[in-house]
């Protein structure tokens, strides 16, 4: 984590950074306060997301260097294991995943998938370091215990960090000019996205 | 009833509501205020060349010669409404080459482009349709009550122009050609108006 921390795009994104890792959700999540429906909200969200995320990665992948496959390509691999984890909580709680998706995640996907296209290689690094470090970061806060544990150390483990860690090596390595930029839009979508969940 | 038909006619609720925005009653009024449009005309210049290229986009995966001849010729439509922009631009003071995206028009671009580049040809002129429809609408509602001296008198022109209908119609005559009645296409078109409904909003939350 603390190389996350310290690295050169966290640290130039400044404040944009604490909004987008210490949203009032897990806060909330954290103490118990969270109301159950919002949590749902958040799971079906979150899963229209993640399959968005594929879509960016896999498109990403497809345009990546050598080096950048072993890493990409894991990652993806975990991805849609992630979206059967969430299939399985889905069912468990009675929770229909073809509802509607949020204007304000739309957003978010649809920037992704735009720039899954449009921007070079290093900006598309940076966006997914910072999609997964962002994530990371915010649920690293919280310890891993009550009823939520489970989510909690999902996206605050040792693998997980590892991954993110990698990712930003990189993007560290494919530096561009628009980075940073990116970054933190990806910040400015990821608050919101936490925003939109506690709200409707 | 063709696609297009009913896609309009299941959005009546957004476009009445495009029609009461107070950014489109107050230039259709005359009361818009000038820096407010002058943002205005700044984000549309922006989004307008994402319309041209979600044009080109679709025109390089559609299989007829016939559906490229017409996207082509839309693709002529925009670059002309992008001149006329540029025209206004000069006239209002405003550098095209300088102007940074509001959110709006971010969110609408990305979603013109997500579509253009990642879904199908229907569901790119699902996304494309309602702008050159709505525009086509407002222009006509507008045209009724602009009188001469009106201070967005050639903006209401071009967009009343029977000739901008006419592009409208071809558009939407192509989307009943090469989509499907089918959700993601509903879906889109719908999205598309929304952001339509934004964009108008993003001019005024900025002055306020």
């Amino acid at each position: 984590m603390q190389e996350i921390a310290t690295s050169r795009l966290v640290l130039a994104a400044g404040d944009l950074w604490r909004e987008a890792v210490n949203p009032r959700f897990l806060r909330a999540l954290a103490d118990g306060t969270l109301a159950p429906t919002a949590f749902q909200r958040w799971l079906v969200q979150d899963y229209h997301f993640a399959n968005g995320l594929l879509s960016f990665q896999a498109v990403m992948t497809s345009k990546a260097p050598r080096e950048g496959h072993g890493l990409l390509i894991g990652g993806l691999a975990a991805l849609e294991q992630e979206l059967a984890w969430f299939e399985r909580h889905a069912e468990r709680l009675g929770l229909r995943l073809n509802s509607p998706v949020h204007p304000v995640g739309r957003r978010y996907v649809d920037y992704l998938i735009a720039a899954a296209y449009v921007q070079p290689f290093g900006v598309q690094a940076a966006i997914l370091f910072a999609v997964e470090a962002a994530y990371l970061a915010a649920w690293s806060a919280l310890s891993p215990a009550g009823p939520y544990a489970e989510f909690i150390a999902r996206w605050s483990n040792t693998q997980f960090a590892e991954y993110v860690r990698r990712l930003g090596a990189l993007a560290q390595h494919h530096q561009h000019p628009q980075q940073a930029e990116h970054f933190n839009q990806v910040l400015k979508h990821e608050r919101d996205f936490w925003e939109m969940t506690w709200d409707t | 009833m063709r696609l297009h038909e009913k896609l309009w006619l299941e959005n009546a609720d957004l476009v009445a509501a495009c029609e009461a925005h107070p950014f489109v009653r107050g230039l259709m009024a005359g009361t818009l205020q000038r820096d407010a449009f002058r943002r205005y005309v700044a984000q549309d210049a922006f989004f307008l060349r994402a319309f041209v290229r979600a044009y080109a986009l679709a025109l390089a995966r559609s299989p007829a010669a016939e559906q490229a001849e017409e996207l082509h010729a839309f693709i002529g439509g925009a670059l002309e409404e992008l001149r006329l922009h540029r025209r206004y631009a000069a006239e209002l003071g405003i550098d095209l080459n300088t102007v940074e995206p509001l959110p709006a028009a971010s969110a609408y671009v990305n979603f013109l482009m997500r579509s253009a580049w990642h879904a199908g040809l229907g569901e790119t002129l699902a996304a494309l349709t309602p702008c050159m429809r709505l525009y086509a609408h407002l222009g006509q509602v507008a045209a009724s009550a602009c009188r001469p001296g009106h201070p967005y008198g050639a903006w209401i022109e071009t967009y009343a122009d029977p000739q901008f209908a006419a592009l409208a119609a071809r558009v939407e005559a192509l989307l009943d050609a090469v989509a499907d009645d089918e959700p993601a296409v509903h879906d889109a078109y719908r999205y598309a108006l929304l952001c339509e409904h934004d964009f108008f909003s993003a001019p005024l939350e900025l002055s306020s």
